[in-house]
């Protein structure tokens, strides 16, 4: 700006410096500010089963707050914070390793690799994943029974509904949101900084306290953020595992909402709910304060702790463990990302009527025992006995075999590489050995008949193209607003942003689905050919997704000189063409990151879809809808589905953005969403 | 390799599958019959999306299969389009919910389902009639309010002939009197199953069964996940009317249940049979159709269903009846009253049964029984005499229905601990 002062330029941007948040502000306040602006309302008022709005706004008062403070809720909601807090931490505690890892030990294409294996168990349904931790942890499963056939355990371990399932279910399903922002953190220190400190003679636990540490803050803060506030309104994941053990506060709101129709009262909750949720993360920000001044009291005597004259630093062998055993920890924390996912895929092939009992036509009978029988009567095959199950397993290495050696072959033959043979000739003949074996079950076959599911899957993939298509068009456009033309309306944007983040997905749910059907319009008929079910899922599921995208964007131009920019206009490009040719390629990756992780977020958001939309529903909300009985194990198929088509999805972009020329890394930083 | 959607896999008697294919076999050398099977195979393009057309006529005398099965009605009205059920988890056979309706009415079916009745209406509401809901199955002494806030449209009686082979007594009720609403799925009741290995006593009352949960159980319960179900056993025991309104009777119930049960109970959980099955329980309140359920679990997991043990709730215990309704606004009306009107007929309501293990309602059903599935296992869970059904209690929505759902929270947070 400062370089035009003097140079009046008749085409440069004239209208507000919010003019590109316009759409924005429309967006939040129509379907943010105002459902919740009418939830705030119906706390004051009293239930009316009599109504299809279950609330009398008549005699407006005070009387459900005066219930909600009750011992109950406040008992529940002690509770759900400890939960949070302490789930929190156990993230950050496993997760800080392997951001580090990633981050500074390994090779720029291992980088990416390790990003996108962190990023790829979140491609199919949370609850489908969650779910099936249960297999190994029943206590008739096969892990018990085999620990017991081989003399660890004396009775069935007792796992499930403990608060160690608990925690195994928050962990497992959030230190991923944990582990990437504080890998973006890390990987944007300078490494001449790390350097400098260990050129001035830092051991590498100094530079690690008084370089690392301190530059990792703004991921750590924004990875507790992320990890934190979904943590305290979710009451989905903890109860799969914990049961009764794993109440939150969310589903005491939920049970005033859809069990006894007491809107009001669940109004009241979620609005005290949501002052309690922001005033604990003020107090934990005024505690990181707190230590921080203490720290900086204590400075000096550090200071002279770490002057004191010691023995010059011996090149010593325990840092040269430090990287294998971060490497092990890493490891460890990825298997633990994919074991449900190999539980999935087997269980997709489940015979069974449960998906998480399984009764496949293959027995997995250690030794000793009798295999059974299927549900079906036919005698099951003991897997581990060589006799019986030998010449599956024979045919099974021998089309593996020839399908590894084809390349091979090939090249021996021709004297030439061939790629595609190369990439697909192995996984090709799995498939082929799983059909050949009978291991595939009719499932795969009739997967898009089955009740919910066919359905589900094309309604999650429109709802969440949609719903990305509107977050990064607005979200893209109010992020460079925020980036270039800040002013003092950016700072009620990013309250409003922050406010999005915060509220709980059960008080957003509530809020759009009764301020949809008062509406009316196009959310309750179809207009123009667009279904009214797919519109409000549209709607629902851009909210959150387009706080994402801004963000991400505002980040990215944040970082970019702005002088670019500057110069078009300088050069007379009128404001249009200048945001097309300048602005938009250098956000264009932002913009990819964005949507990839609004689309993601999409196709796994269950308790917004599952209260607004009507019987037009997706694939999570179908699935959450299955769990209120027995699992079949077609949801299992239906998982699998939507892994491979949302890998397929990705692999494209990231073929693009390669051809585009970015790096593997950067590549998979946008992807995971740095 | 089997097929996933077998359509006997449950508890079906061998027996019963003869039979179905039997008549299929009939039916499609049958004039009358044969012909809705083809229309609906598209053999036939003149008619068959047309809409309902009556391709079957009653009687279903075709080819002397059975002289019992003509005293029914037995009309099948074919229909287009898709049908959108919301209904209770697991609840009907896959194949008359798959497969069979595209293939004998010509509709492809989805389904929806929900936890709770509260559920289903306030997804209803929400929707303002725009559901996109055919068919609900709401349990009866909801229907009224459903009826106050317009979510139900009346049935077209022309369309459900078959409704003359409910038994009487399961027609005309007070929700419904003169079942222009809605007309019986199938009716249950409530009791609990426990696993004689571990719980040595035997159960018999709701009493014993409460002092089982605090003893020989604890830490290993778990009650139904429905509010009005979790206050009944306290009411039952003591001899209090379960729909009381009585302050100082909700006040001591919600005291014992929250103070002395609570914390006790493992899971609040409306279909324990595969948490059964994984050895999560050993003693859990269930409804007796689902009970039923949990020996085929038992069993499909390599366990010992014999170990468990099912008794009927006592001295008193519980009626539900869920009923076929279909909302206001729904998109295939037609297509509604035609899938309601096949499960009314005898043997697609037995093969239903058979899935879910709940009394369908229809008349001289011991007798259909009988001659469709007389070697199904564990009757005596689907069935019950007269004298215990005279034990048996249906519930109201009154004024009691907040604090039912305080104390089932309060009892949540208590067994969180």
């Amino acid at each position: 700006m400062t370089a035009t002062a003097h140079v009046p330029n008749k085409r440069k941007w004239r209208g507000p410096k919010w003019g590109l948040a316009i759409p924005s502000f429309i967006w939040y306040t129509l379907f943010f500010v105002a459902p919740i602006a009418i939830i705030v309302l119906y706390s004051f008022g009293t239930k009316d089963s009599t109504q299809l709005v279950p609330v009398d706004l008549g005699n407006l008062g005070l009387h459900n707050y005066r219930e909600v403070f009750s011992e109950l809720f406040f008992d529940v909601f002690a509770s759900t914070l400890k939960i949070a807090v302490f789930a929190t931490v156990l993230c950050l505690v496993i997760g800080f390793p392997v951001s580090y890892f990633i981050a500074f030990k390994v090779s720029e294409k291992w980088r990416a690799i390790l990003l996108a294996m962190v990023v790829i168990p979140s491609f199919t349904s949370f609850l489908i994943r969650t779910i099936a931790w249960r297999i190994p942890l029943s206590a008739n499963g096969e892990l018990s029974r085999w620990l017991q056939d081989i003399g660890v355990l004396d009775a069935p371990f007792d796992v499930l509904g403990t608060k160690t399932a608990v925690f195994l279910a928050i962990v497992y399903n959030y230190v991923g949101f944990m582990v990437l922002p504080m890998f973006v953190a890390l990987d944007r220190i300078d490494p001449s900084l790390r350097e400098a400190s260990k050129d001035l003679g830092a051991t590498r636990s100094s530079t690690f306290m008084s370089v690392t540490l301190p530059l990792s803050g703004p991921g750590v803060i924004a990875g507790i953020i992320l990890t934190f506030i979904p943590m305290c309104g979710d009451y989905v994941t903890a109860t799969v595992l914990g049961g009764t053990k794993g109440l939150m506060v969310g589903a005491l709101i939920d049970s005033q909402f859809r069990g006894s129709q007491n809107w009001p009262q669940g109004s009241a909750m979620a609005v005290l709910m949501i002052v309690m949720v922001l005033l604990s993360l003020v107090v934990g920000a005024a505690l990181v304060w707190l230590v921080r001044k203490l720290l900086r009291f204590a400075r000096p005597a550090v200071d002279r702790y770490r002057s004191r004259p010691r023995r010059e630093p011996t090149p010593s062998r325990i840092p040269d463990l430090l990287r294998p055993l971060l490497a092990v920890w890493t490891g460890l924390v990825l298997l633990f990302l994919f074991i449900p996912i190999f539980l999935v895929i087997r269980h997709s092939f489940n015979d069974g009527p449960s998906f998480s009992v399984w009764s496949g036509r293959y027995s997995t009978v250690w030794w000793g025992g009798a295999p059974g029988r299927t549900p079906a009567g036919i005698p099951m095959v003991g897997l581990f006995d060589f006799a019986e199950a030998g010449p599956m397993l024979v045919r099974f290495a021998v089309i593996m075999a020839i399908g590894i050696a084809l390349p091979y072959v090939y090249r021996a033959i021709t004297g030439a590489h061939n790629r595609h043979l190369r990439r697909w000739s192995a996984l090709v003949a799995f498939v082929i050995a799983i059909v050949v074996n009978g291991m595939m079950t009719d499932w795969y076959l009739t997967i898009f008949q089955q009740a919910g599911v066919g359905e589900g899957l094309r309604g999650s993939f429109l709802a969440a193209f949609g719903a990305t298509i509107i977050a990064v068009t607005i979200g893209g456009l109010c992020g460079v607003a925020l980036a270039r033309h800040p002013g003092k309306w950016s700072a009620v944007m990013m309250a409003l942003l922050f406010l999005i983040l915060v509220t709980p997905e059960i008080m957003d749910a509530i809020a759009l689905a009764g301020w949809m059907q008062r509406i009316g319009g196009p959310f309750n008929s179809d207009t123009l050919g667009v279904p009214f079910g797919m519109l409000r899922l549209w709607v629902g599921q851009s909210l959150y997704a387009s706080a994402v995208v801004t963000l991400i964007v505002r980040a990215r131009l944040a970082g970019l000189d702005s002088s670019l920019e500057e110069a078009a206009a300088d050069l007379g490009a009128p404001p249009g063409r200048a945001f097309r040719q300048v602005t938009l390629p250098l956000i264009s990756s932002a913009l990819i990151a964005g949507g990839l992780l609004s689309f993601t977020l999409c196709l796994d958001n269950t308790i917004i879809s599952s209260l607004i939309s009507g019987a037009s529903s997706t694939f999570p909300v179908a699935l959450i809808s299955a769990t209120k009985s027995e699992i079949k194990p077609f949801w299992g198929v239906g998982s699998v589905v939507l892994f491979v088509m949302t890998m397929a999805l990705l692999a494209f972009v990231a073929r693009v953005l390669k051809k585009s020329g970015d790096s593997s890394a950067q590549i998979a930083a946008t992807l995971g969403g740095g | 390799m089997t097929k996933p959607n077998e359509p006997m896999r449950m508890l079906a008697p061998d027996s019963f599958r003869s039979v179905l294919s039997r008549r299929a076999l009939f039916q499609v050398g049958g004039a009358a019959a044969g012909l809705a099977i083809l229309a609906a195979c598209g053999d036939d393009s003149s008619d068959s999306s047309g809409g309902s057309d009556t391709t079957a006529a009653s009687g279903g005398s075709t080819g002397g299969g059975s002289d019992l099965l003509s005293q029914f009605s037995n009309v099948v009205n074919t229909a287009s389009g898709s049908l959108a059920m919301f209904t209770w988890g697991d609840y009907n056979d896959p194949d008359i919910v798959g497969a069979l309706a595209e293939s004998t009415l010509g509709v492809t079916m989805k389904v929806d389902y929900y936890p709770s009745n509260e559920d289903l209406i306030t997804k209803l509401s929400a929707a303002n009639g725009n559901s996109g809901f055919d068919i609900v199955v709401p349990t009866g002494p909801y229907i009224p309010q459903m009826l106050e806030k317009g979510l139900l449209q009346k049935f077209d009686k022309s369309l459900l002939p078959n409704i003359v082979n409910v038994d009487p007594q399961y027609l005309g009720r007070d929700w419904d009197p003169g079942n222009e609403y809605s007309v019986c799925k199938d009716w249950g009741s409530t009791g609990w199953i426990y696993n004689s290995k571990v719980i040595t006593t035997p159960i018999t009352t709701w009493q014993e069964f409460m002092d089982a949960t605090k003893g020989a159980a604890s830490g290993r319960v778990s009650w139904l996940d429905s509010s009005p179900n979790v206050v009944g056993p306290y009411f039952w025991a003591n001899g209090i009317d379960w729909n009381t309104e009585d302050t100082a009777d909700l006040d001591a119930c919600e005291k014992y249940l929250v103070d002395e049960i609570a914390p006790h109970i493992k899971g609040f959980d409306s279909y324990p049979s595969t948490a059964i099955a994984e050895g999560q329980y050993d003693l859990c309140m269930a409804w007796n159709g689902d009970a039923r359920q949990a020996y085929a679990r038992i069993a499909d997991a390599g366990g010992t269903p014999e170990d468990w043990v099912w008794a009927l709730g006592a001295p008193e215990t519980e009626l539900w009846m869920d009923n076929y309704c279909i909302p206001t606004g729904a998109p295939n009306v037609e297509g509604a009253h035609a899938w309601i009107n096949w499960l009314l007929t005898p043997e697609i309501s037995i093969k239903d049964l058979l899935y879910h293990g709940y009394h369908s309602g229809m008349k001289d059903i011991d007798k259909l029984m009988a001659e469709l599935a007389p070697d199904a296992p564990r009757v005596d869970m689907i069935f019950f005499p007269e004298d215990l059904v005279a034990t048996m209690r249906t519930g109201e929505v009154n004024s009691a229905q907040d604090r039912h759902t305080e104390i089932l929270d309060k009892m949540k947070a208590a067994a969180a601990g």
